[in-house]
């Protein structure tokens, strides 16, 4: 899939530079890939990595390799690493980094600087990076000397994916990198503070409540990726019983077709998931953060529900919604600890059940133009277990939320958090390198795609197998709903009439592409998607006028759903 | 309503504008603060008294935040502290 690092044709300096440091570093914590762009400030490094065993990943734009990196992270649990230049380089990766960050994604930035004695002098391409990224990192460094490096870089990893994870970044002055000398080796990272034991009486006291409640529910989150906790949630559901909603970044915790599963909540989430949370009288949130997308207007949400909050950082129990019972720790032995007992929710589950059946998503839409929820359901049933979908922003991305299928969270990687347009094919080109045998499929609109399009180029230079569906409805389409909606059909700066031929622009970039007009050719589009082995674009025209159904205005409480007229 | 809020943290670059950065982004204003000289090779103690920009803020999470950062060995929180004097 990637070059074989080039042979350095001139042996490394001796002594070793700083920049031979980084390089050190980066191979001593199992570094594969280094998504990345070069530029002044951060020349040393790249002079320093022919010969290496890191294989750089050369994208178009540094955004892109900061949002490579990030889904990097998301599917193989290990820091992705991006790299860039001073100024301009570190400015474009702050997208990725917010978005790392929102979503507690393990990744360590690098950022080229300018020499130290110039710093805060206005030089060429100087930027105060680490000042700048300061409200979205976990944490950052700047490396004052050479010999700090092996720490730092030590540091940094095992910050990024220890306890809740998260962005770190490393700010590289040139004089640090170029520097040479003889350097001492790392010494000891402290090892990130483990888990206490989960306290047993705040157990006990959720297995009472669990076992006296009659209309409980389970709504999980993000948190059980981040903890890779699917296992011991997937086991609690199956000795309960609970139904059980999930939030954007939950999806894939259950698998999507099991009983009892609801789907989604919030904002574009199913009725039948918010209609149980409203008349619940218990919520066991696990690794969710009563995020407003999930529960619209707050007060209003969940009332008649006791609390038992679960969560591997602490911070969050209580920061919203108060906790009747505060279990902060590890997911997984917290849910593998809990043994409530037999539970008298009969009743309650077919309730559930009939509400999911009655409300259930239908794919018989009238018209012979592409009905996309069709598309994609249809697409990621076939897709098959290994199926990854990296979405954009905007109508499809809750497509395909409400209607793909994810058997393990890995495989919906999704800008929740921070809701970046432009994520979905970097996203594509990261998950690729993480799991190349996947079916990696990048979800996009005719909005989004723009924002990253550059990227086309990396999926040919590497040749990724990625599979892009591209839904064009000349609109930016989320906007434009929200303005008939709650706008009263003000169209303002939302028509995208004057799109390229998306088919000829991919094709341009040597990528096999074809375009998609009717609901008959949905088959043959998926089938051929589906084998064909290298990059491929489907551009799928999509009626302008479809809106995402349902919806919770802005504001309102999640009883307050608007369903299609 | 103020409170006074005390952290202990290792020195580190950037570590103050870490602490203020938080604090103020996390819905707090700060009315007062006092760093004492820091020691090289030591911990260092910042005391801020600070007030919430709305009714919804509760000071046991931001100073939840607070703890989980890198820099931070502890922090401790007070209700309706007398406002400290600035510091020289």
């Amino acid at each position: 899939m990637i070059p074989a690092a080039a042979p350095r044709t001139v042996p490394p300096p001796t002594p070793r530079t700083g920049a031979h440091l980084v390089v050190e570093a980066l191979e001593r914590e199992g570094v594969d890939y280094v998504f990345g762009y070069p530029g002044g400030a951060i020349m040393p490094v790249y002079d320093a990595l022919p010969g290496s065993r890191l294989k750089h990943v050369l994208v178009r734009h540094e955004q892109a390799a900061a949002l490579a990196a990030d889904a990097y992270g998301r599917v193989s649990g290990e820091p992705g690493v991006c790299m860039a230049t001073s100024g301009p380089g570190a400015t474009n990766l702050i997208t990725g980094i917010a978005n790392a960050f929102m979503d507690s994604v393990p990744m360590v930035a690098i950022t080229g600087q300018v020499p130290a004695p110039l710093m805060g002098t206005d030089a060429f391409q100087e930027i105060d990076v680490f000042g700048v990224t300061m409200p979205i990192v976990k944490h950052s460094f700047i490396a004052r000397s050479a010999s700090d490096i092996p720490q730092i870089f030590a540091e940094a990893f095992a910050l990024a994916k220890s306890g809740r994870p998260g962005p770190v970044l490393i700010d590289l002055p040139k004089d640090v990198t170029q520097a040479s000398g003889p350097f001492p080796p790392a010494g000891p990272v402290p090892a990130p503070a483990s888990f206490s034991t989960p306290d047993p009486d705040a157990l006990r006291a959720a297995e009472a409540l669990i076992r006296d409640a009659r209309r409980p529910v389970l709504y999980f989150g993000g948190g059980i990726a981040i903890a890779r906790a699917e296992t011991a949630l997937r086991d609690f559901h199956s000795r309960t019983r609970i139904p059980a909603v999930a939030t954007l970044k939950g999806l894939g915790g259950l698998p999507t077709d099991i009983p009892d599963f609801l789907g989604m909540l919030g904002m574009h989430g199913t009725r039948a998931a918010n209609t149980a949370v409203m008349e619940s009288d218990l919520l066991i949130c696990v690794g969710a953060r009563f995020d407003d997308r999930a529960t619209g207007k707050l007060d209003t949400f969940a009332p008649g529900a006791r609390i038992i909050h679960i969560d591997g950082d602490a911070s969050e129990i209580s920061k919203l919604r108060r906790a009747d019972v505060a279990l902060p720790g590890n997911i997984s032995a917290i849910l593998a600890a809990l043994e409530p007992g037999r539970l008298e929710i009969d009743a309650w589950r077919a309730r559930c059940a009939q509400n999911a059946a009655d409300w259930a998503f239908r794919y018989d839409a009238p018209g012979s133009g592409v009905y996309a929820p069709a598309l994609l359901n249809e697409l990621s049933r076939q897709a098959g277990e290994r199926f990854i979908a990296t979405c954009d922003v905007g109508q499809h991305q809750m497509w395909v939320a409400q209607h793909c299928r994810f058997s393990r969270p890995q495989a919906h990687l999704t800008s929740a958090g921070l809701g970046a347009m432009g994520y979905g094919i970097p996203a594509g080109i990261g998950a690729l390198f993480a799991e190349p045998d996947a079916t990696v499929v990048t979800v996009t609109g005719d909005g989004s795609i723009m924002m990253n399009i550059q990227e086309l180029a990396t999926l040919r230079r590497y040749r990724l197998p990625l599979k892009i569906v591209l839904l064009d409805n000349s609109q930016l389409g989320m906007v434009r709903q929200w303005q008939e909606l709650f706008y009263e059909e003000n169209f303002s700066e939302v028509d995208l009439y004057d799109n390229p031929d998306f088919a000829d622009v991919a094709r341009s970039f040597g990528i096999e592409a074809f375009t998609v007009d009717r609901r008959a050719d949905v088959p043959s589009a998926i089938e051929r998607l589906l084998k064909t082995r290298g990059p491929i674009l489907a551009h799928v025209r999509i009626d302008p006028a479809e809106n995402v159904w349902p919806l919770v205005p802005p504001g309102k409480s999640n009883a307050d759903m608007m369903e299609a007229s | 309503m103020t409170c006074r809020i005390e952290i202990e943290f290792r020195p580190e670059e950037g570590a103050v504008l870490r602490l203020l950065g938080l604090v103020e982004r996390r819905g707090y204003m700060v009315r007062a603060m006092t760093l004492p000289s820091i020691r090289a090779g030591s911990t260092a103690w910042l005391s801020m008294d600070v007030a919430p920009r709305d009714a919804g803020r509760r000071v046991e999470t931001v100073c939840a935040q607070l703890a989980k950062m890198h820099d931070v060995v502890c922090v401790r929180a007070g209700q309706d502290a007398p406002a400290l004097e600035a510091a020289s």
